[in-house]
């Protein structure tokens, strides 16, 4: 006999424990958004789970105080979620790098997607398995997490579709393309490491030509964060060679990905 | 298992005052602020560190995970909401999230499925762990308010990092049975930290 789908309701608890993992949580989440009752409820379970949390409070060793406020010198703020102009000046941003204008050395892994990743990651699965991906305004908690508007976008894009795509050197692609927005988020799984001051770059190869597409960042457990690329033409194709520093304009190596985009 | 550590949360009776500052200071994280993010970290670090801690184990990473999740607070003060919910729970709900991802990811292919398989012995560690560290007093009378297979679902995903489909095994009963008691768990758990 079939077991009924669970009331997503009824995975409030669980959900605010942290206890549902892909599909599940998911597809909680999606209920979430539509559910003013389950959003109430989950505001008062989590502060139980605040309560879960203070009773194991112990203080961090200094050193860790230290570094944290060090490193957020370094790092950039998410602007608030509702200041669309700055939405737009970051877009902007985006499209400019794709469009290479090199960057300074410290911009080629910037904190906000390597953050990113966690969720996108969840994302990610939850495309492959759903064909679309759902971002709600709900699970704001969830989103404190996504770093990148542009990133955010795409993702969430009605038309997004997930490909995914073996690289001949080793290891595995995946593509989230939206032709609405005429971006694609790229990340890796499994590549090879490189020597020092050797790097990957991805690229748009198409009828307009090549166009460098960004490097990828360092991984992080055997993944890079998440990278955009944005001006995507039609009858493009996503590239991925090995290039030696420093960026170049124009690929020196054969291509160890060649993933069509057109779907 | 290491003892729990020194206390910096002041107690109960401060509660509601250093929870409306943890608001406002994260206001002000929100604009670039360095002085309140240092604040922060003071007055949520030790229930950041304490839940990764708890979560983690792994020592040599629990350090690492820390640091991200307080990082996450400097980046994401924007997106904090005052109107969903304590500041508190906002940060801890992303501590609790990346500790488990930790793990999970960790975890993930042969060790986890052999904790699964021997579960009475790591069910004993984690509730031994847990009681060990549970030094709030209210926390502590009001989890012992819960039925036990409550408080177990409770406790084992929280402290434990594990899920409602493992915790079910764990137990070995229906996994609607652990939803259900998940739920009623932290509802008794909110009314009874609610009613100070």
């Amino acid at each position: 006999m079939r077991r009924p789908r669970p009331e997503p309701h009824s995975l409030v608890g669980a959900y605010a424990l942290d206890a549902i993992t892909g599909a599940d949580r998911a597809r909680f989440e999606r209920h979430l958004a539509t559910c003013q009752a389950c959003a109430g409820e989950l505001r008062g379970l989590r502060e139980a789970t605040a309560g879960l949390a203070e009773a194991v409070a112990a203080s961090p060793p200094a050193e860790v105080i230290d570094r944290t406020l060090a490193a957020s010198a370094r790092t950039r703020q998410l602007p608030a979620v509702d200041r669309a102009p700055a939405w737009r000046a970051f877009l902007r941003v985006h499209r400019a790098r794709a469009r290479w204008v090199p960057a300074p050395k410290r911009a080629w892994r910037p904190a906000p997607r390597r953050l990113a990743l966690g969720l996108a990651v969840v994302f990610l699965a939850a495309a492959a398995a759903s064909g679309a991906v759902a971002l709600s305004a709900e699970h704001h908690l969830g989103t404190a997490r996504l770093s990148d508007h542009a990133i955010a976008e795409v993702l969430n894009a009605p038309d997004a579709v997930l490909l995914t795509s073996r690289v001949t050197a080793g290891g595995t692609a995946t593509v989230v393309m939206s032709r609405r927005d005429r971006a694609l988020v790229f990340t890796t799984a499994g590549l090879p490491a490189l020597s020092a001051g050797r790097y990957y770059q991805l690229w748009l190869m198409g009828p307009a030509g090549d166009r460098p597409a960004g490097v990828l960042p360092a991984p992080d457990r055997g993944m890079t964060s998440l990278v955009i690329a944005t001006g995507v033409t039609a009858g493009d194709w996503v590239g991925l060679t090995v290039e030696p520093a420093p960026p170049a304009r124009h690929r020196t190596s054969k291509p160890i990905l060649m993933l069509s985009l057109a779907a | 298992m290491r003892e729990a550590g020194p206390r910096q949360v002041p107690g109960t009776a401060a509660g509601q005052t250093r929870h409306a500052d943890l608001e406002a200071l994260i206001g002000a994280v929100a604009r670039g602020d360095q002085a309140a993010f240092e604040a922060v970290c003071a007055r949520a670090g030790s229930a950041v560190f304490g839940v990764v801690r708890t979560v983690v184990r792994d020592p040599s990473q629990v350090e690492e995970v820390c640091q991200e999740v307080l990082l996450d607070v400097w980046r994401a003060a924007s997106r904090f909401e005052p109107g969903k919910g304590s500041a508190m729970a906002w940060v801890t709900t992303i501590a609790h999230r990346r500790a488990v991802d930790r793990v999970r990811s960790e975890h993930r292919s042969a060790e986890r499925q052999l904790r699964a398989a021997s579960h009475q012995v790591a069910y004993d560690e984690v509730t031994e762990t847990v009681e060990a560290r549970l030094d709030r007093e209210r926390v502590r009378r009001c989890l012992r308010s819960l039925t036990s297979l409550q408080r177990e679902s409770v406790t084992l995903a929280y402290y434990g990092g594990y899920t409602m489909r493992e915790i079910a095994a764990l137990l070995a009963v229906p996994e609607g049975t652990v939803k259900t008691r998940m739920r009623d768990g932290l509802i008794r758990l909110r009314d009874c930290l609610g009613a100070r």
